[in-house]
């Protein structure tokens, strides 16, 4: 590649170095949760999360303040409401939040219809735009990243006892409310801040996808959850590259790379049960 | 005398506004293996969730090794320490990646906030002592969601082993097990209380398997409808009393 290739010359700008590395923050963090999420079948939960994040912004903007700021209260209080109710209720979860997600999605764009001053687009909120990532969110980010990290080594033995069954973590002593109760404000803070990167559609993807991935080929808990971390931000910055090389829009190639690391990690299973046999 | 390692006295406690467990006392002294027998629905696993802290009780006192526990099952952490359980179902959500030797690991790692490193030689050697003890060292890097009800059974018993404990509680161990992986866990369970010193409360359905290895029976229907050795509560009168009139009793035939 010859040093007048416009992604060389794309990588010098300032907003996709940000980019860059806001994409490879947020795909770990976003791996880091998911390996938990989705083995306490918390998947559909930070899908509806995603969904209900449009809410939030909506509301930021009809009141006039920074969106982002009133998100992160926002997911916090919609996550602890959706857990309560998920737990009190007799409807199986994956219906409950299914009606919550689509009427706060419908909601939102029914509030965004009234807002005549927003100078972001629909486009953005939906799928993100990781190219105006601010050094300020990186920060928060990466302070994000280092808490979830922390919360969850320093808790390991709890957070791997509840994750596989409730009354035997609770015989333990392990304080299973508590930690589930940390672990969805955790979520609901990652969702909010990540979703100017990711946008609400995408951004269960981002927690889901790599985590899958990894789980498909981890034999240890510990590797899996640093795979899924690492694969996370590799896809999440071969994404960001091949939207540059090609003036695609960076979120859906993020995505679409996430997707191929899954098939990959899902052609590796039979030579993982091979090598398991052999 | 004997040291006391569980006194319960009065316990009610209601689950979904029924109440499942109703005046309920009675003590297990250290070293012996007690039965808790009844019909479906008469609150044996509610009660053993009550005596692990898992539901609150809604009246009534249970003391663990002498510490009374507190009204949301709490008990020092030490106290704690000495209570193992071995629950009915165990089915390992979602296939965790976890391997056996990991999961026996955490039986080992005190609660709270802890370096996930902390522990490295020590934690090794009775993670490594307690699959021996168990004949689970061949499974040792299997995943937890890879095994047969017997061995899962087996690597939940290394789980308890893993530090020593006085009180083991187990909640229908046998279900979910044919007959010669019930018979061959029950051999284990027998040696290891004697090599571990262990007490032991036992849910059962196997009244057979309870008659011929526990010291004493408790049977249960709501309340305590009777207590003893096996010969005295396993009779057809006491056995009517709390099963209902006509109830014949299924007898294994196990090939030794």
């Amino acid at each position: 590649m010859s040093p007048e290739s416009p992604l060389l010359e794309l990588l010098q700008f300032p907003f996709m170095q940000r980019a860059l590395i806001g994409g490879l923050l947020t795909g770990a963090l976003g791996g880091v949760l998911g390996s938990f999420a989705v083995l306490r079948q918390l998947s559909f939960f930070s899908d509806a999360l995603g969904h209900s994040a449009l809410l939030g912004i909506t509301l930021g903007i009809l009141l006039g303040l920074n969106p982002t700021l009133v998100l992160i209260p926002f997911a916090v209080l919609f996550a602890l409401g959706v857990n309560h109710l998920v737990q009190r209720s007799q409807l199986p979860a994956d219906a409950l939040l299914n009606i919550i997600y689509s009427s706060s999605l419908a909601l939102a764009v029914v509030a965004l219809s009234f807002v005549r001053t927003y100078r972001g687009s629909i486009h953005q909120l939906l799928f993100g735009d990781i190219l105006g990532v601010s050094w300020l969110d990186l920060g928060l980010i990466f302070s994000l990243l280092v808490v979830a990290i922390g919360y969850l080594a320093l808790t390991r033995r709890d957070q791997i006892l509840l994750t596989l069954d409730g009354p035997l973590a609770l015989s333990r002593g392990v304080d299973v409310r508590l930690h589930r109760l940390l672990f969805i404000v955790l979520l609901a803070v990652v969702v909010a801040i990540s979703i100017k990167a990711v946008g609400v559609l995408l951004i269960s993807a981002f927690v889901v996808i790599p985590a899958c991935a990894s789980r498909l080929v981890s034999r240890h808990f510990n590797a899996y959850v640093v795979l899924a971390a690492a694969l996370g931000g590799l896809c999440a910055v071969l994404g960001l590259l091949l939207s540059g090389a090609f003036d695609l829009p960076s979120g859906p190639c993020v995505v679409i790379v996430q997707l191929l690391g899954f098939l990959m990690a899902l052609a590796l299973v039979p030579l993982r049960t091979a090598l398991d046999r052999a | 005398m004997a040291e006391m390692v569980l006194d319960v006295s009065g316990l009610t406690v209601r689950r979904d506004a029924l109440t499942a467990v109703e005046n309920v006392g009675f003590s297990l002294e250290s070293e012996t293996d007690t039965a808790l027998v009844g019909p479906n629905g008469a609150g044996k696993s509610t009660l053993v969730q009550a005596l692990l802290g898992i539901l609150p009780p809604s009246a009534g006192s249970i003391r663990v090794l002498g510490h009374r526990m507190g009204p949301q099952g709490q008990l020092p952490r030490s106290v704690r320490e000495q209570v193992a359980y071995v629950p009915q179902s165990f089915s390992v959500r979602n296939r965790c990646p976890l391997a056996v030797a990991d999961f026996v690991g955490l039986g080992w790692d005190p609660p709270g906030l802890r370096l996930p490193w902390a522990g490295g030689e020590r934690r090794r050697q009775a993670v490594a002592h307690a699959l021996r003890q168990t004949d689970c060292v061949n499974l040792a890097d299997r995943l937890i969601s890879d095994l047969s009800g017997g061995q899962t059974k087996r690597v939940l018993l290394a789980f308890c082993l893993v530090r020593p404990r006085r009180l083991l509680v187990l909640d229908e161990a046998q279900a979910g097990l044919d007959s010669q992986s019930a018979e061959q866990f029950y051999d284990l369970l027998f040696q290891l209380r004697r090599s571990e010193g262990w007490t032991i409360l036992q849910v059962s359905h196997d009244l057979d398997m309870v008659r011929r290895t526990c010291d004493r029976v408790l049977c249960l229907n709501r309340s305590l409808r009777c207590s003893g050795p096996p010969d005295h509560a396993l009779s057809p009168s006491q056995l009517e009393g709390v099963y209902g009139r006509g109830f014949v009793p299924y007898h294994h035939r196990h090939v030794h």
